[in-house]
């Protein structure tokens, strides 16, 4: 496979943009008129050719820019990873998980080779070439977790299961939907889901910590959660609300085709077998109202949903001052024909 | 509560309560925390050995000659909390499975006790709180990463760099301190009604 | 389920009545890492029926190049124990689950108490190589009835010594439970793993002794035990299924294609859990999972180990 990585960027300029195969394989996650809060785990098996789920971590023609708007966020806030002492074994895992994946899936990327302990990973789209002695983290130029962390899209926790609950001891998160890692690190399952939609039915989230306790190696899981974004901005933590929270006053019925962008996470969990920890996953894929409507069945679909979404969602995701504005630019592709159910394009 | 959403990482606190399954008891209480070890001393008193740590440091009333007179146990009362938490620390270095722990005051007071018995192994959960005196939060800012004591209000002014936050139920157990968000990032100087909440 | 294809490659007695196999990627592969008290099923087609036992793993953890597990014949057995001993050979190939840890060792402990009876030592062989790989601190006691019943003392003092204090219950050495749980530092997490009066006893003695839930760590595999025959009835693929006397709900299901989840097939993690819809007769809960609120409610069995005296038992499946 061949992958043609652009020059973008996800701040100040914003250029930032979908080629047509990257709408085409957007991972739209709604397939009906309808949403509601659930948490709707799936195994996380191989997806169609092209799919953002064709393989285990999905690496696409945003891959080097996101990896430099990494970079970025982390030179100005290297508090956005932190790694708990005992989750050591976990970063091993973490290194290894991501660097024989990545080798496997994208062979023409990225090359991993072995000599006992002593390995050489390879990364052409960054140019990274380095030898190193696995369990040895002197032998990285930061530790394991923070270095593969770096080289992969999308946020990463590690938890560390104990306590009949899952600890959120590690995590590197930097394209986050609005939460705290240097806040929430430590955290067991019930604290740092602390804010949930009220909505929520009892019992779900525990149903959901039960299920995970006992996901097991090979079998990993997945779940797509969604929320919106003014700008096609990762960094939108609350570290940073200040530079991007007024961002929200500016969207209005002319400009929201542009500004207002839908933002899927990918959340897979992985069960790693050192440390006995979950790899929790969460890939942000942003799309613009614009791109969006290039295919008008997402469009009208997601009229609907935005249009009746039920008011304590809205709140919780944060669109309350721009969903009017929203609505109002996708209402002129909804004729309110029935579109059936499935999350497909056309 | 929050609107649209409710929190569920903000502690509860509950009671003093003897647990008679244990090898020795460690009580540690700050100010007001003082009335909820007289409380406990009310209850039947368990068999295994009880160390009382107690500074009258921020109390409204003096609780030290009732203390006194109530506790028929090994009562070590310091001149401030920083000196407590340094014979606390002590204390745990040497004690064994078993200890029950007990604590009082502050919600700083009782999580800075956790803290230390959490360098030890102690789960925090396994020490039992009870909130007396102030509401008070510790404020942790997201922006700035400053943390701000005593905070009585809906909204505070972070210490360290000077934004106006408002004090999310959203509590970090690591901290001991709840989130504090900048209020006016989406509309700067629109602040709403500052209310003592937290007295 | 994703699985993993083995192949034996030795097969020693270590032991009176343990058998002890190494086993290798049958593809001739690297199999996957562990952590230290993770058990693996063992797929075991008999003719007529297929058993599914769980196994510690005991090699390093770090060995990707073979598996060790020990197997002691279990003298009341329903076929698993006799069949890995007197049908499995060298050379033959095994279907296991890739390894699942549900007794694993907290991280955040400050000292680690491990304590095992008899064929109970096998999880902590393979934990002792993480703690020694990890610098953590520790202590195992080891008790066994006789010294032609320890598996692994020689091979643990040769490796551990000065942290391992072995008990020969022949010659009237017994383990002090509450003087040794009374003498450890804050911090410390106990884990047991042996014959269920050993368990039993240890974690109640911590109990009172003030130790809080979350430092007690135990893991005993149960095995089915035998009852009398009944049926299930299934809601929603409408099958009535017989469960033989010495065969466990879930083998019942599975050897009537039910697709049924299931994970350690000894009652501790809670995968297999199902909905009981109704009985004519009462439930025999025998897992360590369900609260007593749960067994008594009636509404919830789990399959592996637990079973009913009855005539039907309809279930939501």
């Amino acid at each position: 496979m061949s992958l043609a990585f652009k020059q973008e960027t996800f701040r100040d300029d914003y250029t930032f943009r979908n080629s047509p195969e990257a709408i085409r394989r957007f991972p739209f996650p709604f397939p009906e008129d309808q949403y509601m809060y659930s948490v709707n785990i799936e195994p996380h098996t191989a997806g169609p050719k092209g799919a953002v789920t064709e393989f285990t971590l999905d690496v696409d023609e945003h891959y080097v820019a996101e990896c430099r708007d990494k970079a970025i966020t982390l030179e100005q806030d290297p508090g956005r990873c932190a790694s708990l002492p005992h989750m050591m074994d976990a970063e091993w895992d973490f290194l290894e998980f991501t660097m024989e994946s990545l080798a496997r899936d994208y062979p023409e990327q990225f090359s991993l080779s072995k000599n006992g302990k002593a390995w050489t990973w390879i990364n052409r789209p960054l140019g990274i070439e380095q030898s190193f002695v696995f369990g040895d983290a002197a032998t990285l130029p930061m530790g394991p977790f923070e270095y593969m962390g770096r080289q992969v899209q999308g946020d990463f926790v590690l938890l560390d299961q104990r306590e009949d609950t899952l600890f959120a001891d590690a995590g590197i998160v930097t394209s986050q939907a609005d939460w705290s890692l240097a806040f929430n690190v430590g955290m067991s399952w019930n604290e740092w889901h602390g804010p949930v939609p009220q909505v929520t039915k009892l019992g779900v989230m525990d149903r959901a910590l039960k299920f995970l306790m006992s996901l097991q190696q090979a079998n990993p899981v997945r779940r797509l959660n969604w929320t919106m974004t003014i700008n096609p901005r990762l960094d939108t933590s609350p570290e940073n609300y200040p530079l991007w929270g007024g961002d929200r006053n500016k969207v209005n019925e002319q400009n929201a085709g542009e500004l207002a962008h839908l933002r899927v996470e990918l959340q897979t969990l992985f069960r790693m077998p050192r440390s006995n920890a979950i790899v929790f996953s969460i890939r942000c894929y942003l799309i613009s109202m614009q791109e969006m409507a290039t295919y008008p069945r997402w469009a009208k679909r997601f009229h609907r949903v935005l249009r009746d979404l039920h008011p304590d969602l809205v709140e919780y995701k944060g669109i309350t001052k721009y969903q009017q504005a929203v609505v109002a630019w996708l209402s002129r592709f909804d004729d309110g024909a029935d579109i059936g159910t499935g999350t497909q394009p056309e | 509560m929050e609107r649209g959403y409710w929190i569920r990482s903000k502690p509860v606190y509950t009671a003093l309560l003897w647990n008679d399954k244990a090898t020795a008891h460690a009580v540690l209480a700050a100010g007001d925390g003082g009335l909820a070890v007289l409380k406990l001393f009310q209850q039947a008193l368990p068999e295994q050995p009880i160390t009382v740590f107690y500074s009258p440091a921020g109390a409204d009333k003096d609780y030290l000659p009732a203390l006194q007179a109530a506790v028929d146990a090994d009562l070590r009362v310091f001149a401030t909390t920083a000196e407590l938490l340094a014979a606390w620390a002590d204390y745990l270095a040497t004690a064994r499975m078993g200890l029950r722990i007990y604590t009082a005051g502050t919600e700083k007071f009782m999580w800075d006790v956790t803290d230390a018995a959490a360098d030890f192994g102690i789960l925090n959960q396994d020490v039992m709180k009870e909130l007396t005196g102030s509401l008070a939060r510790s404020v942790y800012c997201v922006h700035c990463k400053s943390l701000t004591h005593e905070v009585t209000s809906n909204i505070a002014t972070c210490s360290g760099c000077g934004r106006q936050l408002f004090v999310r139920d959203h509590f970090s157990r690591r901290m001991g301190a709840y989130m504090g968000l900048m209020v006016d990032a989406e509309n700067p100087g629109e602040v709403p009604q500052i209310e003592e909440i937290y007295p | 389920m994703s699985q993993l294809q083995v192949k034996v490659a030795s097969i020693q007695d270590v032991s009176a009545g343990v058998r002890h196999f190494t086993l290798v990627d049958a593809h001739g592969g690297e199999l996957p890492a562990f952590s230290g008290g993770s058990h693996i099923v063992v797929t075991m087609p008999a003719p007529g029926r297929t058993y599914r036992n769980a196994y510690s793993l005991l090699s390093s953890p770090e060995d990707r190049a073979h598996y060790e597990i020990a197997v002691h014949r279990q003298p009341q057995s329903r076929g698993g124990s006799i069949y890995m001993h007197e049908e499995v050979k060298v050379g033959s190939v095994l279907d296991i689950s890739y390894p699942v840890n549900l007794f694993a060792l907290s991280r955040v402990a400050k000292h680690h108490l491990l304590i095992a009876g008899g064929i109970g030592i096998t999880p902590f062989m393979a934990q002792i190589h993480d703690l020694e790989r990890l610098g953590g601190d520790y202590s195992l006691h080891y008790g066994f009835r006789s010294r032609e019943h320890a598996a692994f003392a020689d091979a643990l003092k040769g490796r551990v010594s000065q942290r391992a204090v072995c008990y020969d219950e022949s010659l009237g050495q017994r383990m002090d439970f509450d003087a040794l749980l009374r003498a450890q530092p804050l911090g410390t997490h106990v884990y047991a793993c042996g014959p269920q009066g050993m368990v039993e006893a240890l974690v109640s003695t911590a109990r009172a002794l003030g130790w809080p839930e979350h430092h007690i760590h135990s893991e005993q595999f149960l095995a089915p035990p035998v009852g009398e025959p009944f049926t299930l009835k299934l809601s929603k693929s409408e099958l009535e299924i017989t469960v033989q006397g010495d065969m466990s709900m879930l083998e019942a299901l599975e050897a009537a294609g039910v697709d049924a989840p299931s994970l350690c097939r000894g009652g501790a993690c809670g995968r297999c859990e199902l909905e009981v819809l109704g009985t004519d007769g009462e439930l025999q809960h025998h897992d360590h999972y369900l609260s007593d609120a749960d067994k008594a409610s009636g509404r919830k069995i789990m399959p592996c180990v637990s079973r009913a005296k009855c005539g039907y038992l309809e279930l939501n499946l």
